[in-house]
């Protein structure tokens, strides 16, 4: 088999949760290429942050080959995922939580860094300089449980940008912010797919929030990708336009 | 007479400040990483184990840490798969412990229901060995050198798990060596505090440093303190009183967990 180019190379692939019968994502097959800034639309339910976990290994795939960096990811896992940055979905933290915001910023270089080491400088410069990209450096030493949803989204953007990923997987990043931060965050990850060449993969529930270095889209539905193109054409095509109307009612 | 009486009395109180120490200092990644109802269950089958000990007359050390080890094995998958029936199974697995637990302290030989076999109910001050106390130590350093080295790692699985193995940390490795270090905490500290009691003294010194603080790093330094002070007194009360150990510790604890809801600054802001 030919070494390929792709960051992300999935090849018929079924994932089934734990004592499900049926696969929640099926048959997928999906290719990106370094350096590309994809985005995945699809509604509540249609397998996308299945597929994220599937990427990064959290979910062990049923069927099919997955390669990541060139590596099957399974049994790559835990090297693959250290350069994987993973924003989740937004979760509910406890208020009362004893993690200071640099404290999470950081956990995202732990498993990067390695067993047996311990915090350098350098690392702690990087760790101020992914807070300050999503100017969020004054929180650094506020309580975590003690942010709004979006001060609480942008931090877990900059603990995975404080892993220095090749590879952003994003789900739903732009979900709880307000107008301004959504366009200082897809600002940022624009720049960051154009200068840093990082590639990224970015779930979105709704077509208006996808930003403008984002070239490529995914449609899901019902655990199948039921389109991949050009964001112009999936934008304009009559296709999702009615996909989308028959979803509302 | 006298000095072997201070000698003693110098060997209890370093085991229940020992003993304070690895429990309220393991109990911070017990109670963060949601292994509560799986340590209260390992807690009374060391009390089983210590028990079956006494019934054999073998070492209650030995047989506790092997069946608490044991729960740890078997509850430790089932709870990794955050099943629904966990907490059931969980349950089950306790009542079998604390009715085992009750048979064998009946079939110890000698009076049944005396002496010795209360002990390992709630505790004494003077049934601390040297050897107790060389397994606390070494027990105290094997912790204190584990968080030393794996702080920024437990750290970001107690954040979030799923994050932390997102990021490439082995979490089911720091799993599985937090229930270990548990059971060994438990199963040395149950001749002490005694098999009923000694979850609690896993869980208040904890709890009560998390009232006060945001940053993970003064609740790693506080609640080993509040559990080594609360030791210590429990000890002084129940040496003046005759109060059993293992319950004046732990009423002291508790007192300790009130004050701290009651002055919280975490709760003080709801209105
Ligand atoms: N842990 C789980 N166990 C079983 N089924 C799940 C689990 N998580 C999600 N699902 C199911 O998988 C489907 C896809 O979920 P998900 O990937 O979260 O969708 P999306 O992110 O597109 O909203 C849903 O039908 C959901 O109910
Ligand atoms: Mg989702």
């Amino acid at each position: 088999m030919a070494k390929n180019n792709y960051i992300i190379s999935l090849e018929n692939i079924d994932t089934t949760y734990q004592g499900d019968k049926i696969p929640v994502i099926n048959n997928i097959n999906l290719k990106i290429e370094y350096g590309e800034f994809v985005s995945i639309i699809g509604s509540n339910g249609a397998g996308k942050t299945t597929l994220l976990e599937t990427i990064n290994g959290l979910l062990t795939y049923s069927k099919g080959l997955g390669l990541i960096f060139n590596k099957e990811i399974m049994e790559n896992k835990y090297e693959i995922r250290k350069k994987i940055g993973y924003v989740i979905q937004n979760f509910d933290i406890d208020s009362n939580a004893p993690f200071l915001c640099k404290d999470v910023v950081m956990s995202g270089k732990t498993g990067k860094i390695g067993s047996f080491r311990f915090y350098s400088k350098e690392d702690w410069d990087n760790i101020w300089y992914s807070m300050s990209l999503v100017g969020m450096i004054d929180f650094a030493n506020r309580p975590i449980g003690k942010l709004s949803g979006g001060e609480f989204q942008k931090i877990l953007i900059s603990r995975a940008l404080a892993q220095k990923p090749d590879l952003l997987l994003l789900d739903e990043p732009l979900s709880n912010l307000d107008f301004s931060s959504r366009k200082q965050i897809e600002k940022l990850l624009n720049r960051l797919n154009k200068k840093d060449h990082i590639t990224i993969l970015m779930v979105s529930h709704d077509l208006s929030f996808i930003p403008s270095g984002c070239k490529r889209i995914i449609v899901m539905h019902k655990g199948k990708i039921i389109s991949d193109g050009n964001k112009n054409e999936i934008i304009n095509s009559k296709f999702i336009e009615n996909f989308f109307k028959n979803e509302m009612k | 007479m006298i000095e072997l009486q201070i000698s003693l009395l110098i060997t209890s109180i370093i085991g229940a400040i020992l003993a304070g120490y690895v429990c309220s200092t393991i109990g911070v990644f017990v109670v963060r990483m949601n292994l509560s109802s799986i340590g209260f269950c390992m807690s009374h089958a060391a009390f089983a184990g210590a028990a079956f000990g006494l019934m054999l007359s073998i070492d209650p050390l030995v047989s506790s840490l092997i069946f608490s080890f044991f729960t740890a094995v078997i509850l430790g998958p089932i709870t990794e798969k955050a099943k629904l029936e966990s907490n059931v199974i969980i349950g089950f697995l306790f009542s079998i412990m604390i009715a085992l637990a009750f048979i064998f302290i009946n079939l110890i030989p000698g009076q049944a229901a005396s002496g010795v076999s209360l002990r390992i109910l709630w505790g004494s001050i003077f049934s601390v060995g040297y050897n107790d106390i060389l397994m606390l130590i070494f027990l105290s350093s094997i912790l204190t050198i584990f968080i030393l080295i794996f702080y920024k790692e437990l750290m970001a699985i107690m954040f979030n798990r799923k994050l932390a193995e997102s990021s490439g940390i082995n979490t089911k490795l720091f799993y599985f060596a937090v229930l270990f270090l548990t059971a060994f905490a438990v199963s040395l500290s149950i001749r002490i505090v005694g098999g009923l009691l000694v979850f609690a003294l896993i869980i208040n010194p904890t709890s009560t440093a998390y009232q006060f603080f945001y940053d993970f790093k003064k609740i790693i330094i506080f609640s080993p303190l509040i559990g080594i002070i609360s030791c210590s007194i429990g000890f002084l009360i129940s040496l003046y009183t005759d109060f059993p150990i293992g319950a004046s510790i732990v009423i002291i604890s508790a007192i300790f967990f009130a004050l701290a809801i009651f002055f919280s600054p975490k709760r003080k802001k709801i209105k």
